[in-house]
């Protein structure tokens, strides 16, 4: 009874969340502050030193400076940059890790975020507790795990391993895992960032068909990537930050050759 | 399955539905941590989790001949009992304090690439403690079967006992409330855990766990028991041992002679900090206060101390 109910809030939950005529990204104007690193003050004795010296550094920095945008429901888009440009940023504010120090952010359905993979892993445990830790911090009841386990298995193709501890997988099978149990998410919003290279060739295909998929099905993309063809291939809409600003918004091949002609001329 | 992240929401059904997931998926969370928590004792152990049993028993054992010689305590076998309540309490306090502490920077890859409530981690440290509590609590049950041979399962089911769940939600709320303190100074000043860890030794010995409080006299004993009085743990173990200990050692003695009624009066003697389930409500609810307010204020900068 009670589960029936839950279900019945969920739907009407996606049916306010998921309307087509609103987008399910909105920034509106949204400035991101960050105390410069120098200010990182670890122990009580260094505190009290630089408070004597009248030394706490209290200078910030704008990692985001009035980013505005909207992505609508089923689009992909590509978020290019330098490093340090606040692409990350970005995305860790959309997922609500970050809160912006300015401005409105709106987001509507369910989040998944692919931020470096196997950073919520637990090393010394084998692969099926980290299947159910992970899957956890995603959101997942225990119930909807049981039956996602045999999928997200099969996905990534690390059938004798699951009684294993992480710490005797080498890097490419960590990646795999942790790309199973986020893919199988099956989420209104994929945040992808700079983890389209994992796995062998054969899994990458893989991965690729499976975004695929999960685009038909209507989902939203966000990609960030220093790999131009892949945003090419990805994404029919990107979306440049440069020096923590916004400098341009459009189709995915203009944008990109503006950037790429900024990069040359910036080189020397 | 994490939803809207707008401060505003678009229906008040949205914002119950919102918290309803919140709440189950941190609860899940919770779950899982908690799972590996104390799993994470015994990995790579021969004997497992049979270790969260023996553990208390042989370190009661150490303190047993230790203590039991200094102060002359050896010949009363109720002793053993004496020191496994106090004991028992105490590291459980101090097991849930120390991982709280450093809970939040040791997770700092969970926390930073993913949307996680920053409480669940001193909660899940608090949880696995009092899970850990409930192990050793078999080790004390061994002990007063060991202690009074007369009627080995009478107090395990007595309304003695009962009185030592009562007190859990209390000392939980106690411990937690510490926790939260702890955890979130950790994120500010790293110095915390070495300060902490002799503050931790300096606690012990203002508790009293291996001494009997009678034993000390004079005017100094009175100005040492109002220390006392102050000390919160030291109602949680004092109440502890009136309903497990006293009970038990009194029970323990059948025979009517002379020395027999010197020991029960000993035995009544050495709880002199009377305390009552009511305080122990207090110390908790203030401290679990005091610490989810504390808590709750820092935790703005925590993403960019950690």
């Amino acid at each position: 009874m009670k589960k029936n109910k839950m279900d019945e809030l969920e739907l009407s939950q996606s049916a306010i969340d998921i309307n087509e005529e609103l987008p399910v990204i909105e920034f509106n104007d949204v400035e991101m502050e960050f105390y410069m690193g120098s200010e990182k003050i670890d122990g009580l004795k260094e505190f009290f030193i630089k408070f004597i010296k009248g030394k706490i550094d209290r200078t910030k920095k704008k990692v985001l400076d009035g980013i505005s945008f909207s992505v609508k429901k089923g689009e992909s888009i590509a978020i290019i940059g330098h490093n340090g440009a606040g692409k990350s940023t970005t995305l860790k504010i959309i997922t609500g890790i970050l809160k912006p120090t300015k401005g409105s952010v709106k987001v509507r359905g369910n989040v998944a975020p692919l931020l470096n993979l196997g950073a919520g892993f637990d090393y010394e445990a084998t692969a099926k507790e980290n299947i159910y830790l992970n899957g956890a911090i995603l959101g997942h009841s225990k119930k909807e795990l049981e039956k996602k386990y045999n999928d997200i298995v099969e996905f990534s193709e690390l059938h004798d391993y699951m009684n294993v501890p992480l710490k005797n997988f080498s890097s490419g099978m960590v990646a795999r895992l942790g790309f199973a149990i986020a893919i199988d998410v099956e989420p209104d919003i994929l945040l992808i960032d700079e983890v389209l290279s994992v796995g062998d060739e054969n899994f990458r295909q893989k991965c690729s068909a499976k975004i695929k998929e999960l685009k038909e099905k209507g989902a939203t993309f966000v990609v960030v990537s220093h790999s131009i063809g892949q945003i090419k291939q990805l994404c029919q809409r990107a979306i440049w930050i440069e020096n923590s600003k916004l400098v341009a918004d459009g189709p995915v091949d203009e944008v990109c050759a503006k950037y790429e002609e900024y990069c040359k001329n910036n080189k020397h | 399955m994490n939803m809207s992240k707008s401060p505003k929401f678009e229906s008040v059904k949205t914002f119950f539905s919102h918290m309803k997931r919140e709440f189950i998926k941190n609860k899940n969370i919770v779950g899982q941590l908690v799972k590996r928590n104390v799993k994470v004792q015994y990995r790579n152990s021969a004997i497992g989790i049979v270790w969260t049993v023996l553990n208390p028993l042989l370190n009661m054992l150490v303190m047993y001949l230790v203590f039991g010689t200094i102060f002359g305590y050896s010949s009363d076998k109720t002793y053993v009992l004496y020191l496994l309540c106090g004991n028992i309490i105490f590291n459980t306090m101090r097991g849930a304090t120390t991982q709280s502490m450093t809970s939040l920077v040791n997770n700092r890859g969970l926390l930073t690439k993913n949307k996680i409530a920053f409480q669940v981690f001193p909660l899940s440290c608090n949880i696995s403690a009092i899970v850990n509590f409930a192990f050793s609590y078999v080790a004390l049950l061994i002990v007063m079967m060991v202690v009074d041979t007369s009627s080995p399962f009478m107090h395990v089911f007595s309304a003695h006992m009962l009185k030592a769940i009562l007190m859990m939600p209390a000392f939980f709320l106690f411990i937690y409330g510490v926790s939260l303190v702890l955890a979130a100074a950790y994120v500010y000043f790293r110095d915390i855990l070495h300060f902490y860890n002799i503050f931790l030794t300096l606690w012990m010995y203002m508790t009293p766990i291996f001494y009997k409080v009678n034993t000390i006299s004079g005017s100094f004993g009175k100005f040492f028991v109002f220390i006392l009085k102050c000390n919160p743990m030291v109602h949680f173990v004092e109440y502890f041992r009136q309903v497990t200990y006293r009970t038990v050692a009194e029970t323990s003695i059948t025979e009517t002679s002379d020395e027999a009624i010197k020991q029960i009066m000993a035995i009544q003697d050495s709880v002199i900090i009377d305390t009552n389930l009511a305080t122990l409500y207090i110390l908790g609810i203030a401290f679990f206060a005091v610490g989810l307010l504390i808590f709750s204020v820092s935790k703005r900068n925590f993403m960019y101390k950690i």
